[in-house]
């Protein structure tokens, strides 16, 4: 095989494991400096990972979504914060992907393959995560528009040359009220743009996590991307994408982890013996394993659905970015518990970098959407997910291609996303994949996948009695968003492994990680 | 597959969106008003497409939620239901 010269990601690795810039002791003492990992963004640039940013119809990459977001985890397990610094241009660009018109985004293609910085400024210091508050406005003058107002707390807002911003265009407001714009910052007029300062931030202390003032900011008619009055529409739809690669760092987060505390259990030398030794952190570390691979199988599939299950991206992404962020949140506190008072927090070991990377993860968690606003976009769902589950309303063809990682991926088609999901076929086909680990599975998986199809059956039971009112969401109905994580989490693990039936034992740990979660018996 | 014997009509839509509407909000039919927005009773944006998606299924036809968007009031996403299920 020669696959190792061509394929990016293992290209990537060897850069990651070479370069100075990736020196572990640098990194860490940017991160204590509080500065911007200048130089580790350089050798990403050189290393040409932008270009697998942009789709190869606007001149890039990027084929399949699975592949961009495994750049990305490679990169977040060596260090979040340039994961977080460098992907921002990827996240920035999608809504161009989605509604630019195709020479536009030829345009920011180019851009981006040549290195440009792409920032997304959608929040305000006043409305957070409550996008139809914005304020800042867009005023129709000749030729174009006139900007006025603040965004912040926005990744790469000082760095990007190129900002994605959301702008309100009708004094009304609603959710036809809103535009988006992609500013080009070397064509504004001096003064009508400033940076905002950096704000200093609890995790990911070197990124540029800062935001930006308009003042009268002209910009020309093409800078609207997709049509005026659309831009709440095309950010949603954005923001469906963008979540799994959020999901992808947050892996790369857990993989980092897991990885840290193993060599900490190894190496480290208590009483005589290393603590690998003993069961209590062979246990820890074997079921940390076992909620990574959990994990893992939710974002597998939720990503390869940008391209193979478009019509219910909006409920699998939702469920992998309220899932995964939190399970990798919780293997690091469970690793925490029982290795932290041996030292594996404090300074002396890999330079701090698990310390480091305890504050650092959670942040993923808020990214592009809290667990909240995610779960709450789920149960907004729940109705008409139940129906669905009822019909065992399911798309075939879409759920070979997103669980088969051999699959080459379709098409991208921006319009076949859709804000509503139909329903979710990962969970329709588990009662027939549950058939089929039982007809030609090990035994010790068939009382196992019994129990997942019987817990499925009753979320959604209980998803279709929900009484729900909006605006008045019971914290019940978040415990029931999360028992529906782990059930998805759990068939997609079955669905993939179906695919290549090999490691029955993992595939046994990652049900009983969900099963024991969901509380069933 | 829709059925052409019972096409349906501004006024049966109406009626039907009046009872989903008022199902959702817990709230009796002859309360809702088919002339407001429905934001007016409190259904923020995003959650009214979900009324959107329960009438694609009631219609069994594939509608874009974002219909309810431009179409912000019971009368007028009636009338163009109408007009889209005529021209499909």
């Amino acid at each position: 095989m020669t696959a190792t010269v061509a394929d990016p990601l293992a290209r990537l690795g060897a850069l990651l494991d070479r370069s100075p810039a990736f020196d572990p002791a640098t990194l860490a003492a940017l991160d204590r400096a509080e500065r911007f990992p200048a130089d580790a963004c350089a050798a990403l640039d050189a290393f040409g990972l932008p270009a697998h940013y942009v789709p190869v119809e606007h001149g890039g990459r990027l084929h399949g979504f699975g592949a961009v977001a495994a750049l990305l985890r490679a990169v977040a397990r060596r260090d979040l914060t340039v994961a977080v610094a460098h992907g921002k241009t990827y996240l920035g660009a999608v809504a161009t992907w989605i509604a630019g018109d195709p020479a536009a985004a030829a345009r920011l293609g180019a851009r981006i393959a040549a290195g440009a910085v792409v920032s997304c400024a959608l929040t305000e210091r006043a409305h957070g995560s409550d996008l139809l508050g914005g304020e800042l406005t867009a005023r129709p003058r000749a030729g174009g528009w006139t900007l006025d107002g603040e965004k912040w707390l926005i990744n790469n807002a000082t760095r990007a040359e190129l900002v994605t911003v959301l702008a309100r265009t009708d004094p009304g407001g609603g959710p036809r009220g809103f535009t988006l714009f992609l500013l080009d910052k070397a064509r504004l007029a001096p003064g009508a743009l400033t940076p905002a300062p950096k704000v200093p931030t609890y995790g990911v202390r070197g990124a540029d996590i800062s935001g930006i003032v308009l003042r009268g900011a002209h910009v020309g008619a093409d800078a609207v991307i997709g049509p005026v009055g659309h831009g709440i529409e095309i950010i949603l739809k954005a923001l469906h994408l963008t979540r799994t690669a959020c999901v992808a760092m947050s892996l790369g987060a857990g993989d980092h982890a897991l990885e840290l505390a193993t060599a900490f259990a190894a190496e480290t030398v208590v009483a005589g013996r290393p603590l690998a030794d003993r069961p209590e952190v062979r246990r820890v570390l074997a079921d940390a394993a076992a909620a990574l691979d959990l994990a893992e199988a939710a974002a597998t599939v939720a990503v390869r659905a940008i391209n193979g299950l478009p019509r219910e991206l909006s409920v699998l992404s939702a469920v992998a970015k309220a899932f995964v962020p939190a399970q990798v949140d919780d293997l690091i506190a469970r690793l925490t518990d029982v290795l932290g008072p041996y030292g594996l927090l404090g300074p002396g070991f890999r330079h701090g970098a698990f310390g480091r990377l305890e504050r650092d993860a959670r942040i993923v968690g808020i990214f592009d959407g809290s667990s909240l606003v995610n779960r709450n976009a789920l149960i907004d769902q729940f109705r008409r997910l139940a129906r669905a589950w009822r019909k065992g309303a399911r798309d075939d063809a879409g759920l070979a291609e997103v669980t088969d990682p051999d699959a080459p991926p379709s098409a991208f088609r921006p319009a076949a996303l859709s804000l509503v999901a139909g329903g979710n076929s990962v969970l329709a086909a588990l009662p027939d994949a549950a058939r089929r680990v039982r007809a030609t599975g090990p035994a010790e998986l068939a009382g196992l996948v019994d129990r997942l199809v019987a817990a499925t059956g009753e979320v959604h039971a209980e998803m279709a009695a929900f009484d729900l009112r909006p605006h008045a969401v019971p914290p019940a109905a978040f415990e029931l968003a999360e028992r529906y994580e782990l059930c998805f989490a759990a068939a997609a693990g079955v669905q993939l492994w179906l695919r290549r039936p090999v490691d029955a034992p993992r595939l046994r740990a990652l049900l009983v990680r969900a099963l024991d979660a969901m509380g069933t018996r | 597959m829709s059925d052409l014997t019972a096409v349906p009509t501004p006024e049966s839509l109406r009626a039907w969106l009046v009872d989903c509407v008022a199902d959702h909000l817990g709230r009796a039919p002859a309360g809702i008003a088919t002339d407001v927005p429905l934001t007016t009773y409190g259904l923020d944006s995003v959650y009214a497409l979900s009324i959107a998606a329960e009438l694609e299924d009631h219609l069994d036809v594939s509608l874009d939620p974002t219909l309810i968007w431009d179409h912000p009031t019971i009368d007028a996403l009636s009338a163009a239901l109408v007009a889209e299920l005529r021209s499909a």
